[in-house]
């Protein structure tokens, strides 16, 4: 994952401070709620310059960084995001 | 023998038993006893388990039809067919096997202990935790609000996961009353709602460790997947019902020999009273139907446009329904709108349906909606 996008997510994860974040991170578990995922979701389009598509909306995209990262990535314009 | 009599049976008792119920706000333990007798309580238990292999469909029915008769039995009919739809999709055995073959000889009668002081209603989130020792599940738990909990069997109780490391890692898990040392406290004396004997409740015990429904952690997927869907379905059918019943009352009294003569049926200001309730009662059902085929058809309910859609069902429901008795209670004035005796029993359906709202409140679903409309900029409806 992007160190970016570690540094991006960490404010929105309250129950996160001095974690690893990892792609197996549980977000829900370390304090993403729906209200903050809206917020999340408005600072990753503009980081990113993307828009992620109303099909991603859902539970599974919002479950760990890695599925989150997931979604970004496949917006990137040549995928320069590195998977891992 | 079908489910529409099975319904029936279990409505006459609540109706018999109802005034005295809301009267004493005491908990109807004779329409408990008859869906227990009629083996409703396993409604939803597959029949290889014994139970009556029933649908989502059927509690929405059976919800009408028990709400047309009783609010307070109606609800306590769905949150518990609540439970068991979580038993049956998550409960691992060997607690699935026991518990749905007692759940499937009405045996078994479960409660629901979610709330917690100081969280606000808010699922899925909780403060008292679960220890394990790697055996057992050490439960602690006290509940401000427990529908039918000095008659329960068993409950669903959501608490922190052991060796969670947030609030938001919560767990599901059963425990039978023998395994729990139930302590009561406080007073029941509500406006409405009275025989729900929603009480508070303190729950002490420990039970074995696969009395856990699903994984550790995995409540927020419960809930998704059938707590909100089936509360909401279950408790907008059981309004629809409380006022389909009371203008089906209304109709009946207008009609009769007595209401012939007293009121006037060439009323322009009463005809239009008369649509606007059953306007608003066919828009809920409309609703409720829609969003009862969404959950039984749906591949992923987390997208916002279905959570839109069951929040709305839920929020128009408890607006509507209780909006159609203020209509009956216009059309009909003082005495049949009023006065406890009346045979309309309006009077008691406004009181238990201004409950509807504040029940997982309309004002907490519309600003989830909010955020959800946000993420539905295409409005994709459903």
């Amino acid at each position: 994952m992007d160190p970016r996008f570690t540094e991006l997510l960490a404010p929105f994860l309250k129950f996160g401070k001095d974690k690893q974040i990892t792609p197996e991170s549980n977000l829900r578990a370390l304090g993403l709620d729906s209200m903050r995922s809206i917020e999340l979701l408005f600072a990753i389009e503009d980081t990113y310059g993307i828009s992620l598509p109303d099909d991603e909306m859902t539970d599974a995209t919002f479950a760990t960084a890695g599925s989150l990262w997931h979604a970004i990535t496949a917006q990137l314009p040549d995928e320069t995001g590195a998977r891992t | 023998m079908d489910l529409t009599e099975l319904g029936d049976r279990v409505a006459r008792v609540a109706e018999e038993h109802a005034t005295r119920t809301d009267r004493d706000a005491v908990f109807p333990a004779e329409a408990l006893a008859e869906l227990r007798a009629t083996r409703l309580l396993g409604l939803l238990v597959p029949v290889e388990h014994g139970g009556l292999g029933g649908t989502t469909e059927d509690v929405v029915d059976l919800g009408i039809r028990l709400g047309r008769a009783d609010m307070s039995v109606a609800m306590i009919f769905t949150m518990h067919c609540q439970q068991v739809a979580a038993v049956v999709r998550h409960a691992a055995e060997p607690l699935r096997s026991q518990l749905l073959g007692r759940l499937g000889q009405g045996q078994e009668y479960l409660a629901s202990v979610t709330t917690e002081a100081g969280k606000g209603g808010h699922l899925l989130s909780a403060e008292a935790a679960l220890h394990g020792d790697g055996s057992r599940l050490h439960v602690d738990r006290f509940a401000p609000i427990v529908t039918g909990g000095a008659h329960a069997d068993g409950f669903l109780i959501t608490m922190r996961s052991p060796d969670a490391e947030s609030p938001n890692e919560v767990s599901l898990v059963y425990a039978h009353r023998d395994q729990l040392d139930v302590s009561g406290s406080g007073d029941w004396q509500p406006m409405g709602m009275r025989a729900s004997h929603s009480i508070p409740l303190k729950l002490v015990g420990s039970v074995p460790a696969h009395q856990v429904i699903g994984q550790h952690g995995k409540f927020p997927e419960i809930s998704t997947t059938i707590f909100a869907p089936m509360a909401h379905l279950g408790w907008s059918a059981t309004w629809l019902g409380t006022a389909a019943g009371a203008l089906s009352r209304v109709l009946r009294l207008l009609r009769g020999p007595e209401g012939r003569k007293r009121f006037d049926v060439g009323s322009e200001l009463l005809l239009t009273r008369l649509s606007r309730a059953r306007q608003r009662l066919d828009g809920v059902h409309a609703l409720l139907r829609r969003a009862t085929d969404t959950v039984r058809d749906a591949l992923d309910l987390s997208v916002p446009n279905h959570q839109l859609l069951l929040n709305a069902l839920k929020i128009t429901a408890a607006e509507q329904c209780h909006a159609a008795v203020q209509d009956l209670i216009d059309a009909v004035g003082l005495r049949h709108g009023y006065l406890k005796d009346s045979p309309t029993r309006l009077e008691q359906a406004l009181r238990d349906l201004r409950s509807a709202s504040l029940n997982y409140s309309n004002d907490r679903l519309h600003l989830a909606d909010g955020r959800l409309a946000l993420l539905d900029p295409e409005v994709r409806l459903v």
